[in-house]
């Protein structure tokens, strides 16, 4: 399949393996850097997270400017423009972003801010709005492999007066560095590794099938899947195995860039509406709902879903299934692997065991249906659509 | 040697974009009819914010129109500039915008093949989008709207009753608004 048109972008370098924290005093002084903040949360500094990129930045020669824990699980407004305030006042030069999804996307947002000279976020809500030169050197470090946030071009920060989460999209948000080294994540427990493990298979799936798919975006989607069916379990299975734990970064990574071109859809629409309502952690969130999201695409997507056979389950599976079974056999391969999750890790299978109830269910569609990822599903749905994958997975 | 070289718009580009310019036109006053006419798009409207001012652009500069919520009533401002927009939808330029604007691709395609920024509320944007589509349901006729539309369209009101109601918003554009 080849698009008309489509656009693709990843510039972020990558640097992977073990170790690799340790090369960001390097990639520091190529980006001609020397006074990072780091920005991370008061949990990973406690969790001694911070303190390998601490150590390692400081072994490299370079002076922390300022170090900025103050990053709550959902990103702010207020926390954006406060990192940006701090980042002047101390006369930083670069950011340095250890943590998950929140805090890559208040680093992100604060990027924007610092990069424009505005004072507020707010003015640059929407897709492909920002323009400049160039942004402010920006190095992520992932806590959690899931996200992919080290290498999408996307942040979505809450608003705090009017309770509503704002997305940015532009590829001038993209990190100048992703750092995947596997001290960073072998401490995640089960439960969260289970979680943002489905995440970031939501990322590669939605993508592949989504209407801005393309050949760059389907590549790294592909090879995101073969790292997850392979890898997922056994870190679930033993969370000291840094080879796992790499390979999942990995596959997080790639999902992300994957993602970052192609986008999601009603599974992420879905799924953010279930954050915003019922504060549904968002990997159980992709985990419950992606083979509903599936089962509700088949007819327009189901062709795609089943090339992804060949990387759920490999290629003996694929070759030994009917082209007219693989949709379908993909979509039981998902729910396999959300099972394994589920006895290895205690991941929930429905809505209804993360605290979601049908008298929610109008105002999570009703929220879903305004989110941005909902015009890049591969088939449209209206309220009573989502409706019914809600209900489908209560 | 000559360092600055600056070439105006050809014959070609300016047709395209007096084009753009009478269907950006046509739409908003469309959004303003099926905001009187269809209930759907009454309630898309009804859910933005008083003040909501839309507007539709090709970069760069022209051509372009608005449309306003006020005073509970959605207007068209046609191609004025004064107006702070709210959700600005610009199209990268007249030959991403035309495919789009004369009904030969959809608006979701366009989304995804870039064709257009979007600076705003991208909740607000999603029902843009669904007014939109109402609008182009009305606009154009089944043969075009089974390629651009995500599914097949639904009318409210006939195509006549929804070209008059076009023509009398022109009659009164920018004085009365639709009601929600």
């Amino acid at each position: 399949m080849i698009p008309a048109y489509y656009e693709f972008s990843n510039h972020a370098k990558v640097l992977s393996g073990e170790n690799a924290v340790e090369n960001i005093a390097y990639e520091l002084k190529v980006l001609e850097a020397a006074h990072p903040i780091v920005v991370t949360n008061r949990q990973l500094r406690d969790l001694g997270l911070v303190d390998i990129v601490l150590r390692a930045l400081a072994d490299g020669g370079i002076d922390v400017c300022a170090i900025y824990d103050a990053v709550p699980v959902d990103s702010s407004v207020d926390v954006v423009n406060d990192l940006a305030k701090t980042f002047r006042k101390t006369g930083c030069d670069a950011i340095i972003a250890v943590g998950g999804g929140s805090v890559l996307d208040t680093a992100k947002g604060a990027n924007i801010v610092l990069t424009t000279g505005s004072t507020d976020i707010k003015e640059f809500m929407g897709s492909e709005v920002i323009t400049a030169r160039a942004m402010v050197p920006f190095i992520a470090v992932p806590t959690t492999a899931g996200t992919g946030s080290e290498v999408t071009g996307a942040a979505v920060i809450k608003d705090t007066e009017r309770h509503v989460k704002m997305g940015f999209v532009s590829y001038l948000l993209l990190p100048d560095v992703a750092v995947l080294d596997p001290r960073m994540t072998e401490g995640l427990p089960p439960r969260l590794t289970a979680s943002t493990g489905l995440d970031a298979l939501t990322h590669a799936v939605e993508a592949f099938s989504c209407r801005q798919a393309n050949p760059l975006s389907d590549g790294y989607a592909r090879a995101a899947i073969d790292l997850i069916r392979e890898y997922l379990v056994k870190t679930l299975e033993d969370g000291q195995d840094r080879t796992a734990r790499l390979a999942m970064a990995n596959a997080a990574m790639l999902a992300g860039v994957s993602f970052s071109n192609a986008m999601v859809g009603i599974v992420h629409a879905i799924g953010h509406a279930c954050g915003g309502q019922c504060s549904v952690a968002h990997g159980d969130a992709m985990g419950i709902l992606l083979p509903y999201g599936m089962e509700y695409n088949m007819d327009v997507a189901g062709e795609r879903y089943g090339e992804l056979l060949l990387h759920l389950k490999g290629a003996e599976v694929y070759a030994s299934t009917p082209a007219a079974e693989r949709p379908r056999v993909a979509v039981e391969a998902v729910r396999e692997l959300l099972g394994d999750a589920a006895r290895r890790a205690g991941m929930p299978m429905r809505l209804s065991q993360v605290g979601v109830t049908e008298a929610d269910l109008p105002a999570i569609a009703a929220t879903a249906i305004n989110d941005g990822a909902m015009s890049l599903n591969p088939k449209d749905a209206d309220i009573s659509d989502i409706l019914g994958i809600l209900r489908a997975a209560l | 040697m000559k360092t600055d070289v600056r070439l105006s718009p050809g014959p070609a580009k300016r047709t395209k974009r007096m084009l753009a310019g009478v269907v950006f036109a046509v739409m908003g006053r469309g959004l303003v009819a099926c905001a009187r006419l269809d209930g759907r798009v009454r309630v898309e409207a009804g859910s933005w914010p008083e003040g909501t001012a839309i507007t539709l652009a090709i970069s760069p500069g022209s051509p372009r129109v608005t449309v306003r919520k006020q005073n509970g009533r959605i207007h068209t401002l046609g191609s004025r500039t004064d107006v702070p927009s709210t959700l600005l939808v610009t199209f990268k330029g007249v030959d991403s915008a035309l495919p789009v604007l004369l009904g030969m691709k959809g608006i979701l395609e366009a989304f995804a093949e870039h064709r257009a920024t979007v600076k705003g509320d991208l909740g607000i944007a999603m029902s843009l989008v669904r007014c939109l589509h109402i609008v182009e349901g009305y606009l154009y006729p089944d043969i075009m709207t089974r390629r651009i539309l995500p599914r097949p369209a639904v009318r409210e009101a006939g195509h006549l009753r929804a070209y008059a109601g076009l023509l009398g918003t022109a009659a009164n554009l920018g004085e009365k608004g639709a009601g929600l």
